[in-house]
């Protein structure tokens, strides 16, 4: 990683920008709403490996300024929204797509059904990613 | 089973914010399917996208608007090894890819 980020600073102009966008795991909320309401029905479960990369790309962002080839200018936070029809959808997704570094209990999963069940006719369900946004300048 | 993602248009608002793309050579790490990259590449110089996943690259390529061919790139290629010249770029974007 760290390996990849010194190439990226070789390509990179003098006062070039480099842009780090990313999901962070930091128990992602789970609503179901329509037009009417929003309700919260629970939280993903954030597994060892997702934390464990979220800290090994913070250790290699790290340790690119530390070795002088990025200065950190700006970051923010921003939800992100993925948004499924059924709640049976987000929990077939959960399982196949991000099965390798967040999950969702049982409790959660039957929260989420039937609120989305006994919800109004356009109840949808979404969850929301918490993303990081940073920008460094190159330095030369 | 398909999710919508983002579609509010957040990450988009943001990215702008943070970089001006405008007349900019771009370097896109783990550009995918080039989800994001037809975000932003219209504004730029010249985009280039680079992803090891040799299908992703297939469909960012089908994906590419006629418009955008002169200007808008992909390379089959990972992070540790990027076929460029020293300072060929002003932006590179990590995609999800850190």
């Amino acid at each position: 990683m760290v390996h990849a980020l010194g190439e990226i600073h070789r390509v990179l102009a003098s006062g070039g920008v480099l842009i780090d966008l990313r999901p962070l795991c930091d128990r992602w909320s789970i609503e179901v709403f329509s037009a009417r309401e929003t309700r919260h029905t629970g939280h993903i479960t954030d597994l060892p490996p997702g934390l464990e990369d979220d800290t090994a790309a913070n250790r290699a962002m790290h340790q690119a300024e530390i070795n002088g080839w990025f200065i950190r200018e700006k970051e923010a936070f921003f939800p992100l929204h993925y948004v499924w029809d059924t709640a049976s959808d987000m929990e077939k997704w959960i399982d196949e797509e991000w099965v390798d570094f967040v999950g969702l209990d049982e409790e959660t999963r039957r929260a989420t059904r039937s609120t989305w069940a006994l919800g109004d006719a356009d109840s949808r369900v979404r969850v929301k990613v918490k993303m990081l946004l940073t920008r460094y300048r190159a330095i030369k | 089973m398909s999710a919508r993602k983002d579609p509010e248009g957040n990450e988009t608002k943001h990215l702008h914010q943070f970089a001006d793309f405008a007349g900019k050579r771009v370097l896109e790490i783990g550009c995918g399917e080039g989800r994001l990259t037809w975000r932003y590449a219209s504004a730029s110089a010249l985009t280039v996208g680079l992803d090891p996943d040799k299908n992703a690259l297939r469909v960012a390529r089908i994906d590419r608007p006629s418009d955008l061919a002169d200007k808008v790139h992909f390379i089959n290629s990972h992070a540790e090894t990027i076929p460029f010249h020293k300072e060929t770029f002003d932006i590179a974007l990590l995609a999800w890819s850190l």
